[in-house]
């Protein structure tokens, strides 16, 4: 093959090559979230209340041990109660769940985290959550009229109650 | 599957080796240009690095900077950063492509390739991590994704999401993170990518310089035309509603998308693991055949066998009894039954006076006395009435068996860098044949990686064991068009007997009948 043509078909294969991979690093673009819409992010990290109670107990050492250092000793379970979370949007459960307390013996922080998309606008928003398993319902409650721009970012948090961000 | 891909590739070959001559040819030197761009991305990285500014308000002004203001310099540095990326992506994903069409992937190949699947994970990870440093809404879509992707693992305990809620949540720690991450993941690549070719003798871990020229001119020319740029900055408390992609590398977070996270795990982990066992999965491809065996009685400890074999599976001890001397030794989890060294090997020769024809090393699948018998019988056999040609060929390459004719002999075998430069020199001497025709793979294609190169520098006098100056030139001939190449192969040994005729007819009459 000539020589000049070679390198003229070269020029062209880089082409194909780089044309491609030029468009093809940012386009076509991709939809992420309809129009209207907006995101409400629930995040939650919260402890459970511990289950059961601590209890107080005398050792006398079973002998082994003079009396005199016989030893009052507090012993309280480490184990903590689930979460139980609800979220109510316009009256409509969008979602209810347990979330269990984290580590290997259940001592550990609870920690949740969803998003949904809402369509912008105005809504009721109620939050629920119980985190005692020794009591019933809910004791933590809380409900607010919300308005939602398009592509809000909503964040629904908990801190010594729930709050909105 | 494999066949149409196969087809496509050797179109592909032909096309490229017309264009860029076989030397430069791009599709056998994927491997090689993977590492090329590899090194222009570590480059260019550092020099972004230093300009770039570890923090949430700084990042995405920093990398403004570097493509505005400093479009001259710092800009072109980026666009090539982002541009030779994305032409890695696309280069090791031909490689592997590649590699799987022609049967390049199983028996002692296994290493090569379940080594390489690390490495399109850490390809990945090194360029998203790059593309969430720039922090603008692509890098807003990865964070919140990611995020997607690792919380669905039962393994987090803290959701990563919580990091990225809204600008509140963020913190310039984990900007410190992200820039550990995007260089460590590279590293741990390059450090892959030297396991990957571990078992490789003299690994092409570069383009040639012709192709590596064009490249580079070519990316300088993209860069200047369509830098690479930033989207608009980042901004947690606005959700993204659509985003520029790099669909190259950013195409699994489409998945996680549309499809959740659990699903996408599901694809990237299945996927894995069938490119992971697929040299083990069956097959229609012949087996590999027994591994080279050294016969320490015939190896004089020359090392030629070391030094061609192309897959580092020879090495050399001390003599089983000549003291003082070295003999060869095959790994047999190396050893892929190429023959290369039974071609290498100074004891190879059929003007030895022994009764039986033996070497010092040799595949036991095609030994060298078997080489022998049949080049003579078949050539036995010839009743020509044109010059006679014997016609070496491989199994790989193109198909010579279809060209045999009562003036044509052909001997396929594993690979042709497997006969002896004195065998050549025998069947002309001995005036068995009137020419030898040598085929196989496509030039820089050999299947066993060198052969025809060495059959090359053989010939050429360029590497042990000659081709001896006293086998006159013009009867010998090398043809390397692999299989795509049959039909013109066989067009060439016609060529070559006609013109053998054409010298027979302008000599002298009393030399013709001697
Ligand atoms: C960063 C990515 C990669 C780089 C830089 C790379 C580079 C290379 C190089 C330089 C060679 C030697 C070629 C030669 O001299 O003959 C090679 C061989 C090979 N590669 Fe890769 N590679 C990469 C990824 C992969 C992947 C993802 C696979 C497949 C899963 C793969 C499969 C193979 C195989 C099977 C061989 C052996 C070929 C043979 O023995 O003939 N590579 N690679
Ligand atoms: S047969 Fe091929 S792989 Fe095996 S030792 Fe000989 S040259 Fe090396
Ligand atoms: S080429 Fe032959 S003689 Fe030389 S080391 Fe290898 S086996 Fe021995």
């Amino acid at each position: 093959m000539n020589r000049a043509l070679g390198y003229l078909g070269q020029a062209l294969c880089y082409t194909l090559f780089f044309l491609p991979l030029v468009y093809l690093s940012h386009e076509p673009t991709y939809r992420v979230l309809d129009d209207d819409t907006a995101l409400l992010k629930l995040a939650v990290r919260h402890p459970g209340k511990i289950i059961g109670e601590c209890t107080t107990t005398t050792e006398s050492g079973q002998g082994m041990r003079p009396t005199s250092m016989a030893q009052v000793t507090e012993v309280c379970p480490r184990e903590r109660s689930a979460l139980q979370l609800q979220l109510i949007l316009d009256g409509k459960t969008l979602y209810r769940d347990t979330v269990p307390a984290s580590g290997l013996h259940s001592d550990g922080i609870a920690s949740v985290y969803m998003q949904f998309e809402v369509p912008a606008g105005s809504h009721n928003l109620q939050l629920r959550m119980n985190d005692d398993e020794a009591i019933e319902g809910y004791p933590w409650q809380f409900e607010q009229d919300i308005e939602l721009q398009p592509a809000q970012v909503m964040v629904a948090n908990f801190k010594q109650g729930f709050r909105l961000q | 599957m494999k066949s149409p891909l196969k087809m496509g590739m050797n179109r592909l070959d032909s096309l490229f080796s017309k264009v860029f001559t076989p030397a430069w040819n791009p599709m056998y030197q994927l491997g090689g240009l993977s590492f090329f761009y590899f090194w222009i991305v570590a480059i260019t990285g550092v020099y972004l690095f230093i300009f770039f500014e570890t923090s949430i308000t700084g990042a995405h002004a920093s990398m403004e900077y570097i493509s505005v203001q400093q479009w001259y310099l710092g800009g072109i540095m980026r666009s090539f950063h982002r541009y030779a990326s994305a032409a890695m992506g696309v280069c090791v994903t031909l490689h592997l492509l590649r590699e799987f069409a022609m049967d390049r992937y199983s028996g002692v190949r296994w290493f090569s390739w379940v080594s390489g699947i690390p490495l399109l994970w850490l390809l990945f990870a090194s360029a998203i991590g790059g593309y969430w440093l720039v922090w603008d809404i692509q890098a807003q879509y990865i964070a919140t994704t990611t995020a997607q992707l690792f919380d669905w693992l039962p393994i987090m305990v803290d959701p990563m999401a919580s990091n990225f809620l809204n600008e509140a949540a963020l913190s310039d720690r984990f900007f410190s993170l992200l820039v550990f991450l995007h260089i460590g993941i590279p590293l741990a690549l390059l450090l892959g990518m030297f396991i990957h070719i571990k078992r490789i003798t003299g690994a092409r871990t570069n383009p040639t310089k012709g192709l590596a020229a064009g490249t580079l001119l070519a990316m300088l020319v993209v860069s200047l035309w369509q830098p690479a740029l930033s989207q608009a900055p980042a901004n947690l408390d606005v959700a993204v509603t659509t985003v520029g992609l790099d669909w190259i590398f950013l195409n699994p977070y489409t998945l996680i998308s549309s499809w959740g996270p659990g699903q996408t795990w599901a694809i990237l982990v299945g996927l894995s693991t069938v490119l992971t066992i697929l040299p083990w999965l069956p097959s229609k491809r012949a087996k590999q055949s027994p591994v080279a065996v050294v016969d320490p009685d015939n190896c004089n400890g020359c090392g030629w066998c070391l030094a061609d074999c192309p897959y580092e599976a020879v090495t050399m001890k001390e003599h089983d009894f000549k003291k003082g001397h070295q003999q060869s030794v095959v790994d047999p989890n190396l050893c892929i039954s190429c023959g290369i060294c039974a071609g290498a090997c100074p004891s190879s020769s059929p003007f030895r006076h022994v009764d039986e024809l033996t070497t010092g090393i040799s595949i036991p699948g095609f030994h060298i006395k078997e080489l022998l018998s049949l080049t003579e019988s078949k050539l036995a056999e010839l009743k020509p009435d044109e010059p006679r040609i014997l016609v070496y060929g491989c199994d790989h390459g193109s198909v010579v068996d279809s060209m045999s004719s009562p003036s044509v002999a052909t001997v396929s075998m594993p690979c042709t860098a497997l006969v002896p430069p004195a065998f050549i020199d025998y069947v002309l001497r001995k005036n068995l044949a009137e020419g030898v025709m040598i085929s196989g793979c496509c030039e820089g294609d050999c299947h066993y990686r060198l052969g025809n190169e060495w059959m090359n520098q053989r010939f050429d006098k360029e590497r042990m064991p000659v081709l001896r100056t006293r086998v006159p030139r013009e009867k010998v001939r090398l043809r390397w068009l692999g299989e795509q190449g049959t039909a013109q192969l066989a067009h060439e040994v016609s060529t070559f007997q006609a013109d053998l005729s054409d010298e027979i007819a302008s000599q002298p009459r009393e030399s013709v009948h001697e």
